[in-house]
């Protein structure tokens, strides 16, 4: 499968099963489109061996004569050579990836690497479109006690097998309401690292009105990532993210996180935002972001219902569609002046990203991640707590509803017939399991304006490694 | 080449022979937590 697009100038063509992206010029774009267009009649390769063979010239020079009348054989005869000449080495129309090796790879053995800690079920903002119910997630206020977070990292390192690399995100509500628990069950992880061969990497996610020194010195010597919850623009933060009395939180959590970006230069933590239907011009607030000298950016459409009146609408998708152009071109600018940051949605590793199992394993909720409630119940991810329907089981009796991982375990890429002829399916492994039900009542659902958005980044991302790569 | 040049890129289908450690981070622990993105995502072994 190919995918083929225009983006800011550039002609590209990405080779969905190997991984290759080309950037083209008009006449090669318009061939491999030609081609493409022929290969359910026409095959363009054939296997001699441990050899690809494309379709020798003659037997398509006719069809580019009739189809692309503008270009002069000559120049199609040129062009088809280089064709030829990625397609002869599985780059250009690669055959599929064999299915059947990653589905057996995921029937592997029962592994959880990763933990989401509700440390606190309370929060001290009150924000609009908050998925956890302003911190309660369908139940009652409720902190997480060190036992509890003790035996979760224990059911951690139980359950990991041979992964040393293990994940615990310190989340909530506003999990800085509990902080005490944190900073010993950070201690106590650390305290069996060695015993255990384990390396746990800890993440905290926060609000901001609770960080001051003392838990910031903490946080940059145990936190490998620090994730600052932040809309952006004071009026569209402001609006969203409220104080429980009402009043804007922009102007208490702004100089925090400035200071404390700063304090880990910049580097290993993200400023995060949600942007929704009021702020369709969202573009702008990462623009703020980054002017106030912020490196690590993730600005990220709003998760809602769709009778909510901030959701994100189908007719506000083109608008949204041009905003991710307008910011791939001011990514691009602030880099050629030396003032570059990171866009977290336009980042990807083309050279060194996953392998093929990873992405077409997704995230591993209900499987290898799990999210803990303070009373240690155990749910597919963050998003899925306090639903009856996903309950787990318990840090202290581990996975009891096994039909329900085994239903996670299967939910991915491949699972999803709208997945397959997708070019991005590598890149997105699928989008998420509580996306999808929100949206559609099954975790193994299509959320359609979620698919489009995505795509689009993925273009966005792309060309921006094409223009940084001097091509 | 004259009218194609190529980006650097992995070799999906190579990474099934040495990949699968699962030792790669989790991709919701690392800013999302709304969307799943793996493509933006280091492999453990290349670093």
């Amino acid at each position: 499968m190919i995918h083929q697009f225009k983006n800011n100038g550039y002609n590209i063509v990405m080779d969905v099963e190997s991984g290759s992206v080309h950037v083209v010029d008009p006449i090669a774009y318009d061939m491999i489109s030609v081609l493409d267009e022929i290969s359910g009649s026409i095959p363009l390769s054939s296997v001699d061996g441990d050899e690809i063979k494309a379709v020798p010239y003659e037997k398509v020079r006719d069809i580019f004569a009739k189809k692309l009348p503008s270009y002069n054989e000559d120049d199609i005869s040129e062009t088809y050579e280089e064709i030829v000449w990625l397609i002869e080495n599985d780059s250009l129309f690669s055959d599929d990836i064999d299915s059947d090796i990653i589905k057996a790879h995921q029937e592997g053995e029962d592994i959880v690497k990763a933990l989401c800690l509700h440390v606190a079920h309370d929060c001290n903002l009150a924000c609009t479109y908050c998925f956890a119910g302003k911190g309660e997630y369908h139940g009652n206020r409720e902190l997480m006690s060190f036992e509890t977070g003790k035996r979760a990292l224990d059911f951690l390192v139980e359950s990991s097998g041979a992964r040393r690399n293990l994940e615990v995100d310190f989340f909530g509500g506003e999990p800085l309401m509990n902080f005490d628990v944190v900073r010993q069950l950070t201690e106590y992880g650390r305290s069996i690292e060695a015993e255990k061969n384990k390396k746990f990497r800890f993440t905290l996610t926060t609000n901001g009105i609770l960080l001051d020194d003392e838990i910031l010195d903490f946080v940059n010597k145990e936190m490998g990532n620090l994730v600052l919850s932040i809309d952006g623009r004071r009026e569209v933060n402001d609006r969203m993210r409220p104080r429980l009395g009402g009043q804007g939180s922009y102007d208490v959590i702004l100089p925090k996180f400035m200071k404390a970006a700063k304090s880990r230069g910049q580097m290993n933590y993200y400023v995060r935002g949600t942007y929704t239907h009021y702020n369709l011009d969202f573009s702008e607030d990462v623009k703020h972001l980054a002017e106030l000298g912020f490196e690590q950016i993730s600005v990220e459409p709003v998760v809602a219902p769709p009778d909510e009146p901030y959701a994100i609408t189908k007719e506000d998708v083109p608008k949204l569609l041009e905003q991710y152009d307008i910011l791939a071109k001011y990514v691009l600018d602030r880099k050629r002046e030396g003032r570059g940051f990171n866009f977290f949605h336009f980042m990807i590793d083309l050279s060194g990203g996953p392998c093929a199992y990873k992405r077409l394993s997704g995230c591993g909720s209900g499987t290898e991640y799990l999210a803990v409630a303070p009373n240690g119940d155990l749910y597919p991810c963050h998003q899925f707590v306090g639903m009856d329907d996903f309950l787990m089981g318990n840090v202290a009796t581990g996975i009891t509803a096994r039909e329900l991982r085994d239903k996670f375990r299967s939910c991915s890429v491949l699972s999803r017939p709208e997945c397959g002829s997708c070019f991005a399916k590598y890149q997105c492994s699928g989008g998420c399991a509580a996306n999808a039900y929100n949206f559609t009542h099954d975790i193994n659902g299509v959320y359609d304006i979620g698919c489009t958005l995505q795509k689009k980044r993925i273009e966005c991302a792309v060309m921006i490694k094409a223009a940084t790569a001097g091509l | 080449m004259k009218h194609i040049r190529s980006l650097q890129t992995r070799n999906l289908k190579k990474s099934l022979k040495k990949g699968g450690c699962g030792e790669c981070q989790t991709s919701c622990q690392s800013a999302c937590k709304t969307s799943c993105t793996v493509g933006n995502q280091s492999c453990e072994k290349a670093r």
